[in-house]
């Protein structure tokens, strides 16, 4: 029975997964059709990232001389690491499909690791852009980690557990036992996971001259292709992170098909409308500094501090 | 049929074996390696023998021997479950540094390596007596032959960088057991025993109770190299020869830890809240400075010896947690503070000795430890360089690894903390969650600046690129650890048991299941779980699909992977200068946190040390010539004016000597006709 469950969970979770990667493309590629529009471009069609990435898969791999072994794993760990969270996020369901690895401080170790490899590629690679750019990413990542941690702990704290899937039921059945603590937190962590995104005025995530991509200056071909993917399966699976905690209505509380059907419908329109918002922020904002951004990221823990002292005076 | 205590007793005669005979073999330095090494391995598999049974029955062993001081002090051997846990971490990382050692202090030949066997053996020697021990007299004297041992590992360089590291080390270790000492007699006066059993009798009043907890906190915490008392660590640990920095980084610096759980929990109880909180804070400062100063560094053992300071950070913060669990009467908290705590120190002991062996390796090949001059490493060394590798994602708690399980427990109790607690603890645990994410983040960038400069890339320098790999007997050690690494971070569900029933029996209940099947959890298993193993499979199975997709898609048309060329530069021609430096790679930190780094200089007490070591020294000086200027020098010119006075009888003119002659005659016939 044990065994029987575990097979099942790893399978449904597999398939969370799987489907994620399959339409992560479409959602970058969404993005660029509204950067265009607001531009007044005409732009790519919306499926332009998936023959971006089928073109590339065919296309020869060429490295600098002087990488190394991780500049080679690096897009294969990317998405690995990716697609192990994207099963533990209980998406479509109350409950995580796979219970055993969803926890929040894991989740959040998870993309420490993506970040891990991510930057040392870059550093792999020799060049100074992806150097840079490696420095910088994990600069960031060490602006957001407390505000995203301090968010997540308030909504934690609330329910009383860790797990995201008692995170995500609680708040979905309680109406919110405390609301002005979890909105708070949720801006705090909507603000964590704009930058986790890679967005502007942070970061442009697609923008190959930029150096927050810095790290991926020197791939080309089918390791390239995997990379994009990669990234794209990211922005997915943050919005993802946030919307399973904190915009858990309309999952499916029953396993028949008919609820997972409307669970995954439910879904699909608070992602695309995440990804719209976002994309809709991102193009009204310039681009800053970027030893600057430590000052706009105090403004978000901050934020997460204030959610924290609605939730001890039990707002 | 030999019990735990024989088998202590017997690696603590292997090690002093090694110690002399090491000494005795001065002329045949080769030998006195092969000797010495070999006695302090079978030494520490004699104290892992030792550990085991204690550790896994649990209970708690003690003897008493008359000793030489039966007078006023007992000798008296106690292996409760967290002395067998310190022998076994400090025995697992003996059998390492033995088996590298043999490799490594050939480069030592020549320069002292037969004085280097004979301290090594001699501070591991203390390190072990003194964890078993339970009488405070023999407890001071173990606890100064280790700090005494281990200073001439420091000073073994013989450069001024060592001395200097040397006695400011030296200082400070014997202030921290001056503290103790006072701590210590406090604790005598009320029990009228040196032994500590006397001691957890003695109910102290909350006032001297907490300033005995304040004494041994600082003055073990001075050991421990918790800030801001950590000023000699990153100048000490660096300048030993690498096995010996693995040793003290890896465990002398957990004495420290033991002394505080030793004094604070099993000797005093951890009867106040604020002792706990005292601890936690001083955790949580230690682990997020220790983090960014050694982002700022690219000596790469001093860039290890910063993380010290903040693993320390980190282990104190469990234990903080835990003393707290203890002094408000909450098992759960004080189970899982512990467990984060000590899960965590043994963890540290793992991968630190990796990382300072990996280092030792590189410095043996580049002869440098600058890590502006390696870079390239992974192709040349490429056995060191997984091993390597793995110690930094460990150290980065990266999953599945060890370091992520137990700050996993620690973020677990500190959760608990801010869950259960009064007002007060409700507002320290999230900010002790904060700083302990921060330390995160701050660690996976300081790690991949430390493999991305070492060893990726082009080689930085001819030393670089002029490296191969190192003997056989060093990477077996390194792998040795680096498995153990992924073993303790894979099989959570077996070890976290076993130190949970260590902290059950420090803090006197019983203990509470955490793990069940492959699975980790606080206490609670609907509270939340980890499946260590099953994140392991995972992480490496999902890396497969991308794989699939890779080779199908591409299928035979595709050209092969190739490396050609140099990487861009803007259509400018590349240098292998452009490639980023350690320097330029932390510097967006070193302005978003310049506030703190400033800090360090302020608040660094090596010059203000100096300082005083200079007035002292003055002061001395001034103090010494007044004999001499009051009694010597009176006699001195009295008689230097006398024997000027009679100086104008012989100045060198023979015609005077003649009279002399003739007048003398003339006296002398007078003289007899008289």
């Amino acid at each position: 029975m044990m065994q029987n469950s575990l097979v099942l969970a790893l399978i449904a979770g597999l398939l969370q997964a799987v489907l994620l990667m399959a339409v992560s493309p479409l959602l970058s590629g969404l993005s660029r059709v509204i950067r265009a529009k607001m531009h007044s471009r005409k732009g790519p069609g919306v499926l332009q990232e998936y023959r971006d990435i089928m073109k590339l898969l065919t296309r020869q791999e060429v490295a600098p001389s002087n990488c190394g072994g991780v500049f080679r794993v690096m897009p294969f760990v990317l998405l690995g690491t990716m697609l192990l969270v994207a099963m533990t996020l209980p998406l479509v369901t109350q409950v995580s499909p796979m219970a055993a690895g969803g926890d929040v401080i894991t989740l959040l170790y998870l993309f420490a690791v993506f970040r891990f490899f991510f930057s040392l590629a870059g550093l792999d690679s020799g060049s100074t852009f992806a150097g840079i750019g490696a420095s910088r990413e994990l600069t960031l990542g060490i602006l957001v980690e407390p505000i995203l941690m301090l968010g997540l702990l308030v909504v934690a704290l609330i329910v009383g557990s860790t797990n995201i899937s008692n995170i995500s039921s609680t708040l979905a059945s309680q109406q919110w036992a405390a609301p002005t603590a979890t909105a708070m937190a949720l801006l705090a962590c909507a603000f964590a996971v704009f930058i986790e995104m890679g967005k502007i005025p942070f970061d442009v995530a697609e923008a190959e001259q930029e150096l927050q991509e810095g790290p991926l200056s020197e791939y080309s071909g089918a390791g390239l292709a995997l990379v994009k993917w990669g990234i794209s399966l990211k922005q997915v699976v943050v919005a993802g992170l946030f919307l399973a905690i904190f915009v858990p209505f309309g999952k499916a509380d029953t396993l028949t098909v008919a609820s997972l059907l409307l669970g995954t419908l439910a879904f699909v329109v608070k992602l695309v409308l995440v990804f719209v918002v976002a994309a809709v922020i991102e193009n009204t904002l310039a681009r800053g500094r970027f030893l600057l951004t430590g000052r706009v990221t105090w403004m978000g823990f901050g934020v997460a501090a204030l959610a924290f002292m609605f939730y001890l005076t039990g707002l | 049929m030999m019990t735990p205590l024989s088998w202590l007793g017997l690696s603590l005669a292997l090690y002093m074996v090694g110690a002399l005979l090491s000494l005795l073999l001065c002329r045949n330095e080769a030998l006195a390696i092969r000797v010495s090494g070999l006695l302090s391995l079978v030494g520490g598999i004699a104290g892992v023998i030792a550990a085991l049974p204690v550790l896994l029955d649990g209970g708690v062993i003690t003897a008493d021997y008359a000793g030489p001081f039966a007078a006023f002090a007992h000798l008296t051997l106690r292996l409760d479950m967290l002395a067998a846990f310190m022998v076994l971490v400090i025995s697992i990382l003996v059998v390492v540094t033995s088996l590298y050692s043999f490799a490594y202090l050939q480069e030592y030949r020549g320069k002292g390596a037969w004085a280097m066997g004979f301290f090594m053996n001699l501070f591991i020697a203390s390190m072990v007596a003194l964890v078993a021990v339970d009488n405070a007299f023999y407890f001071i004297v173990l606890f100064e032959a280790m700090s005494l041992s281990s200073y001439f590992l420091v000073i073994s360089e013989q450069d001024d960088e060592a001395v200097g590291a040397g006695l400011l080390y030296f200082f400070i270790a014997h202030a921290g057991s001056v503290l103790i000492m006072l701590g210590f007699f406090l604790l005598y006066r009320h029990a009228g025993s040196l032994d500590f059993a006397a001691f957890r009798e003695a109910h102290l009043p909350v006032g001297e109770a907490s300033a005995v907890f304040l004494l041994a906190f600082f003055g073990f915490g001075a050991k421990a190299g918790m800030l801001p008392l950590h000023g000699w660590l990153p100048r000490a640990h660096p300048a030993a020869p690498s096995h010996a920095s693995a040793l003290m980084s890896g465990v002398m610096v957990k004495i420290g830890i033991f002394g505080i759980i030793k004094v604070g929990i099993d000797l005093l109880g951890a009867t106040e809240v604020w002792w706990g909180v005292v601890v936690l804070a001083f955790g949580a400062v230690s682990s997020v400075l220790g983090v960014l100063y050694a982002l700022a560094e690219h000596d790469i053992k001093r860039l290890l010896a910063y993380h010290t300071v903040e693993n320390i950070g980190i282990i104190l913060m469990g234990v903080g947690a835990g003393m707290i669990g203890i002094a408000t009467h909450h098992p759960l908290l004080a189970l899982l503070g512990l467990l984060g705590g000590l899960y965590h120190l043994i963890n540290h002991a793992l991968f630190k000795g990796l990382l300072f062996l990996g280092a030792g390796a590189v410095i043996y090949r580049t002869h440098t430890k600058d890590m502006e001059q390696m870079g390239g490493l992974a192709k040349l060394m490429p056995r060191t360089a997984v091993a390597f590798l793995i110690g930094c994602m460990a150290i980065s708690a990266l999953p599945p690894l060890n370091g992520f399980v137990s700050e996993w427990f620690t973020y677990q109790s500190l959760f608990t903390m801010s869950h259960d607690g009064s007002v007060g603890l409700k507002l320290a645990g999230p900010a002790a969650i904060v700083m302990l994410a921060i330390t995160g983040a701050l660690a996976a960038m300081c790690f991949v600046k430390v493999y991305g400069i070492c060893f990726c890339g082009a080689p930085r320098s001819e030393k670089a690129a002029n490296a191969r790999e190192v003997p056989f007997s060093m990477t077996s050690a390194m792998w040795l650890l680096a498995i153990l690494c992924v073993l303790l971070g894979v099989g959570a569900a077996v070890v976290a048991p076993v130190i949970t029933n260590i902290a059950a029996q420090l803090s006197h209940t019983s203990a509470i299941a955490m793990a069940s099947g492959a699975s980790v959890f606080p206490g609670d298993v609907t509270q939340t779980s980890l499946n260590t193993p099953l994140l392991f499979i995972l992480l490496l199975a999902l890396p497969l699909l991308p794989l699939i997709i890779y080779s199908v898609k591409g299928g035979s048309d595709r050209l092969r992977f190739t490396r050609r060329g140099t990487p861009w530069a803007c259509g400018y021609g590349y240098e292998a200068k452009m490639a980023l430096s350690a320097g330029s790679f932390a510097q967006p930190l070193r302005v978003l946190f310049a506030p703190l780094y400033r800090l360090r200089k302020t608040l660094d007490p090596a010059p203000m040390l100096q300082r005083s070591l200079a007035a002292t020294t003055d002061a001395a000086a001034k103090v010494e010539p007044v004999w001499d200027e009051h009694l010597v020098l009176p006699v001195v010119s009295g008689v230097q004016r006398l024997s000027r006075l009679v100086q104008w009888i012989q100045y060198g003119d023979f015609r005077a000597y003649c009279l002399y002659v003739v007048a003398a005659l003339v006296v002398l016939l007078i003289v007899t006709m008289a």
